[in-house]
């Protein structure tokens, strides 16, 4: 019995992904020894602080069921609109940027959670035409220049680090305090799923929502909570990441949902819903983040990145399938 | 009253939109819009993304969808500009061009081909292997042009999307030559009577000794080949082969095939639904850009209508079920 | 009678350890009126529910028997009479007080949830009931095993419920509504997917139930099932209450009269010339762990049932003959030429054809019309000169749709609006405008009127005299004893009986002996 559950452990999708970051590590650490230093981590962790957060978001809109394509347009939103209001109006707050960025997220995800809750629409096909829309009114409306210039006090949140480190050749590497928000994020996230009936109630829209139904869950209620989650911090993460580039760019982050739908399946996340871990999200990240950046030091060109994130994610999700497609001719018990 | 008894529902309400547009034309600026210009334009551009949204409207008919068009749109320009490159550029003979053309279609085939295996026999849900299928294919045409477009290609391949005979585009009978196709092919073959089943009850179609496995295949691989039709058109119509090209068409073949009246869940659609919302989003797009407004709002346009369409959907189909309790 | 017998006695040893007051009354229903638009779903319908009894609800499919479990569980509410709860007249009862009544519906899905443990499952609702904002996962697994051994079920409190069996489901969906403190529990067909060892376990699980003074309503209708558990019966038919009472005053002739609203018809199927013209010969056919050796020949007019329990092989057979799990050893051999089926193509390439189980998700295409299903497996032929002759397409629905006699105003309909019966008939016609050499019917009769029963059986036996090998696979005996002149009986994958019309008198009650018992293996 217990040898069978080790081998379950050791086979799981979560040690698969383990395995390959340690071969990845392993191999770039082999042709570039710089690679092996506690300076790869804060790199690391600055690229994949941002992408961390909407990964979250996004497993858990996965898990109930659902899926949304719109936050980077969310995000890209809340990061243009309050600093662009900001800076006409000669405003300079970060409470009140913050503030301004996870109410835009918030108004987008309750447009999500009606459309699909109550209008019943298909979850991607509403996220889609809503980041359509979102993108296209932040253009529309506000512009499309790059804002270099963004409030001071707001800038100056990019300088504030928990933890700098100088390497042997002298450089200094310093962690931004806001890697905080993704691992208060992960933690607060994993207990609310794990630990509280919210939580469950996610997992049981996602597993059989008509059963959810009969249970006693409001499974309307869920799913807005749901959407709401995902669109405050899409729209948090977008005004960090503005932070980070100390520039407002209204299209960078465009096109990123992607790499994150591919992280949080790779991660072990069902695309059908109610499957999914917050630890199997984050080895997701780090082995999308560590393709994505450090590719370049095996010696393959920057151009070889999407084709190969890509190949992960069909290899990945084909594991992911062929095993449900195991577990479900398996002998019953 | 006895043709309009022809047309459905979604028909009428699309012919409806076309009246809406085109008075407002003729009220906001007639002589720009219904100038003959114009009007050409109309037809060099809508037939690049019309082809590809009939793939659309195939998978999702099955009952899937494919978001990786664009990506299979984009890499068989490449490998179309990559051949023409390397056989003589500019100079390239009418052989060159054949055989770009040829390998674009079968580039478009065979990522068709493997959307349709990964979906139709590994069982990994349409959208997500045609999501990672853009993702792949992009990647791939990314790796073959190392990042900027591939230029330099003959006059010939060129003037497919931008030459004229006796007026009009060559590409507008490209796009009818395929919307007669597509519409022949699904009413009036085994295959397109064997997709809407497919759509609309798989086990059952599965129980009707229907050979699921290969209409998925066949399915996306033609889908993949309009999807490299498409690509011909737009690499000839910038004279280059890039792999982030048209980025907006699939929201854009989304929004028309839902317009079109095709059902996101499969089973239902109609070649003569899904046309006209082509042509009635060149009439919008066209309108936009004579009244000279900022071609940005289009996004929000389209996704507006998109959203307003579903919701048109969903809501009378509910109101029908609610009547026949 | 033996069966009688047997009830009779249940009842009697129940009677001699009760602890509780048998003639309280948990739930009193009278004259419950109910109607959808204009359809008049329940037209009067009495019911009466002791604690500690078990009562079953018997009717044919449509009956309104799930409107009747809807209004009783609050999910929809009665336009008249009487719903008398614990002696307490009640008004406009919402699904939620119903729960915190003790009223538990057991659906035929289970409504559980595949992607969580057992232990999550069966807490789940009590933990939304007492409004508890924090899962404790170690109360959980308590409760889990508390409720697995209150109905004496043994699961691994941890795994996933998407890995369990059938029965196992439906043992968490028990627990879980035990757990909630049920007073009463609807069990809707709970049998059906079940297999004999399984339904026997599931009656030692409600015997026990039972014995605590849980009420308990089954929704049935095999009449073997009813003698072995039930205490009483009511009977509904169209909506109206038909009768109840007592479970030892209905024979079966009762039973069926006041199901059908018919007298039992005991005619037998001889067909009128049995040729020696060999359609079908199937030669030590086996699939691991499903059946195993089965042998049997259909000559010209011969109808061929096979019979047995859920789980004992019948239904694998028609699958193997179909394709869809294919047989791994053995022969069949199709009018003289033998035949490879390795998967559905196989099977519809030599003509033979499949009217499934699950007659809505596998068999029709509920959206689509008339005219689109029944041409769904022979669309092929009618690509003729390069396109599809929709005019022939239409011709050929239009002679199916009279020669099979499909109550319709036009074939653009879709199916759904169809009744269960017409639908079959659609099935069937579907499948014989393939020109099948054979036709196997898997459950024909299940949800289908008795009219359109007896129409259906003419139009197979008219298929067995054309030389078209007919087998239908059931488990309702007296159908299978009235229409088919040769019988198979399966039990654990074994073929036991072959029984012959012309040889032996068959007999129900002989049928059930040889697969209800376990007939001395163990």
């Amino acid at each position: 019995m217990k040898s069978i559950k080790w081998k379950e452990v050791l086979t799981s999708n979560q040690m698969f992904i383990i395995y390959i970051i340690a071969i990845l590590s392993l191999a770039i650490g082999m042709k570039n020894s710089a690679f092996f230093d506690f300076s790869t981590v804060i790199t690391l962790s600055r690229a994949l602080l941002v992408t961390l957060c909407f990964a979250i978001c996004e497993m858990v809109v996965i898990i109930s069921g659902g899926i949304d394509v719109s936050f980077p347009a969310v995000a890209c939103a809340a990061l243009y609109i309050p600093v662009k209001v900001m800076t006409d109006a000669e405003i300079d707050n970060v409470f009140l940027a913050f503030l301004f960025a996870a109410v835009i997220g918030l108004v987008v995800g309750i447009v999500n959670a009606i459309l699909i809750s109550i209008l019943k629409i298909p979850p991607l096909i509403a996220t889609l035409g809503v980041s359509s829309m979102t993108s296209g009114a932040l253009l529309t409306f506000f512009g499309t220049r790059e804002i270099s210039r963004i409030p001071e006090s707001v800038s100056a949140l990019s300088k504030v680090f928990i933890l700098n480190y100088t390497n042997a050749s002298g450089a200094t590497y310093s962690l931004t305090v806001f890697i905080l928000v993704p691992i208060i994020l992960c933690i607060a996230v994993h207990l609310i799923l794990r630990y509280t009936m919210l939580g469950r109630g996610i997992f049981a829209i996602g597993g059989d929502q008509n059963a959810a139904r009969i249970a006693g869950f409001n499974v309307i209620r869920l799913q807005f909570i749901v959407y709401i989650f995902s669109g405050v911090m899409a729209g948090i993460a977008g005004m960090i990441y503005c932070i980070l580039c100390d520039s407002a760019n209204p299209l960078n982050l465009m096109g990123s949902e992607m790499m994150i739908i591919a992280a949080v399946v790779v991660g072990g996340t069902r695309i059908t819903g109610g499957h999914g871990s917050v630890s199997g999200t984050i080895l997701g990240v780090i082995l999308i983040a560590l393709i994505q950046n450090n590719l370049i030091m095996l010696g393959v060109p920057t151009y070889w990145q999407t084709f190969v994130v890509g190949a992960v994610i069909v290899i990945g999700t084909s594991i992911t399938s062929l095993k449900a497609k195991a577990v479900e001719q398996n002998q019953k018990v | 009253m006895k043709i309009l008894k022809k047309f459905d529902h979604n028909t009428l309400s699309l012919l409806g939109m076309y009246v809406v547009v085109l008075v407002a034309m003729l009220i906001l600026n007639p002589s720009g819009y219904y100038s003959a210009l114009n009007i050409r334009s109309m037809f060099y551009l809508f037939p690049e993304y019309g082809v590809l949204t009939f793939g659309m409207m195939l998978c999702m008919i099955s009952g899937g969808i494919d978001l990786s068009l664009v990506g299979i749109a984009n890499l068989s320009g490449v490998v179309a500009a990559y051949i023409m490159v390397h056989m003589g550029g500019t100079e390239a003979g009418a052989g060159a061009i054949i055989l770009a053309i040829v390998a674009a279609l079968l580039v478009g085939a065979v990522c068709g081909c493997f959307n349709g295996f990964l979906i139709g026999y590994v069982k990994i849900p349409p959208m997500l292997v045609t999501l990672c299928g853009l993702q792949l294919y992009t990647g791939l045409a990314m790796v073959i042009t190392t990042g900027p477009g591939i230029t330099g290609l003959p006059q010939g391949y060129i003037s497919i999307a931008n030459g004229t005979f006796a007026g009009m585009p060559y590409t507008f009978p490209i796009f009818a030559i395929v919307t007669l196709v597509v519409a022949f092919v699904l009413k009036s073959t085994t295959y397109g009577q064997k997709v809407y089943f497919l759509g609309s009850n798989a086990e059952a179609s599965r129980y009707s000794g229907i050979n699921n496995l290969k209409v998925i295949i066949t399915t996306y691989l033609i889908s993949g080949v309009l999807g490299s039709i498409s690509g011909i058109l737009s690499s000839s119509h910038y004279g280059s082969g890039k792999s982030n090209y048209n980025t907006s068409y699939t929201l854009l073949s989304l929004l028309i095939v839902v317009l079109g009246g095709v059902h996101p869940d499969g089973g239902k659609g109609k070649v003569i639904g899904v046309t006209l919302a082509i042509v009635l989003l060149q009439l919008i797009s066209s309108a936009f850009s004579i009244l000279r407004i900022d071609t940005v709002i289009t996004d929000l346009v389209y996704g507006a209508i998109l959203i307003i369409a579903l919701i048109i959907t969903n809501v009378s189909a509910s109101r029908a079920a609610k009547a026949k309790k | 009678m033996e069966i009688c017998l047997k009830a009779l006695l249940y009842g009697a040893l129940l009677k001699r350890n009760e602890g509780f007051d048998m003639a309280e009354v948990f739930l009193k229903l009278e004259n419950i009126k109910k109607s959808f638009g204009g359809v008049k779903a329940l037209k009067g319908v009495n019911l009466e529910v002791r604690k500690g009894e078990v009562l079953c609800l018997a009717g044919e499919n449509g009956c309104g028997k799930s409107t009747l479990i809807k209004v009783i569980s609050g999910a929809h509410d009665a336009d008249s009479g009487e719903y008398i709860l614990d002696g307490n007249k009640v008004d406009k009862l919402k699904p939620i007080d119903a729960i915190r009544a003790g009223i538990q519906v057991i659906y035929q899905d289970f409504a559980v949830f595949p992607n969580l443990t057992v232990a999550e499952n069966i807490a789940m609702n009590n933990s939304l009931m007492t409004g508890a904002k924090v899962m404790n996962w170690k109360r959980a697994r308590e409760l889990a095993i508390e409720a697995m051994k209150q109905v004496g079920a043994n699961m691994d409190p941890d795994v996933l419920v998407e890995r369990l069996t059938v029965a196992n489901k439906q043992m968490v969906a028990i627990c879980r509504a035990i757990i909630n403190d049920a007073k009463f529990l609807i069990l809707d067909e709970p049998t059906t997917a079940l297999t004999k060892k399984e339904v026997e376990n599931l009656f030692q699980i409600i015997r026990r139930l039972k014995e605590k003074g849980i009420a308990i309503m089954i929704v049935n209708h095999k009449l073997d099932e009813i003698y072995e558990i039930a205490d009483k019966l009511t009977i509904i038919r169209n909506g109206e209450y038909v009768s109840s009472g007592d479970i030892s005053e209905y024979d079966r002739a009762r039973f069926i009269r006041d199901l059908t609203g018919h007298d039992i018809v005991e005619t037998t199927y001889h067909p009128e010339k049995v040729s020696q013209d060999e359609v079908l010969k199937v030669e030590n056919l086996s699939r691991k762990g499903a059946f195993e050796n089965v042998s049997f020949t259909i000559n010209k007019g011969d109808v061929l049932g096979v019979t047995g329990l859920l789980g004992s092989g019948r239904s694998e057979i028609g699958d193997a003959i179909f394709g869809i799990a294919p047989a791994e050893t053995g022969r069949i051999v199709l009018n003289g030429n033998e035949v490879k089926i390795k998967g559905i193509e196989d099977a519809v390439s030599n003509r033979i054809a499949y009217v499934p189980e699950d007659r809505l998700t596998q068999g029709l295409f509920l959206e689509r019309s008339i005219r689109d299903n029944m041409v769904a497996a022979s669309i092929g032929k009618y690509f003729k000169k390069g396109k599809l002759d929709h005019k022939q397409i239409a011709d050929d629905t239009q002679m199916w749709i009279d020669k099979v006699a499909v109550v319709t105003a036009n074939d653009l309909v879709p199916i759904r609006t169809l009744s269960g019966g017409n639908a079959q008939k659609v099935v069937i016609a579907k499948w014989l405008n393939t020109d099948p050499q054979l036709i196997v019917l898997n459950g024909p009769t299940v949800g289908v009127d008795i009219g359109s029963k007896s129409e259906i059986f003419e139009i197979l036996h008219e298929l067995a005299k054309e030389g078209v090998g007919v087998i239908v696979i059931s488990d309702d005996l007296s159908e299978l004893v009235q229409n088919c002149n040769k019988i198979i009986v399966m039990r654990n994958g074994q073929a036991v009986a072959h029984l012959d019309q012309a040889d032996e008198l068959v007999n129900e009650n002989e049928l059930y002996g040889m697969f209800s018992e376990e007939g001395g293996e163990q």
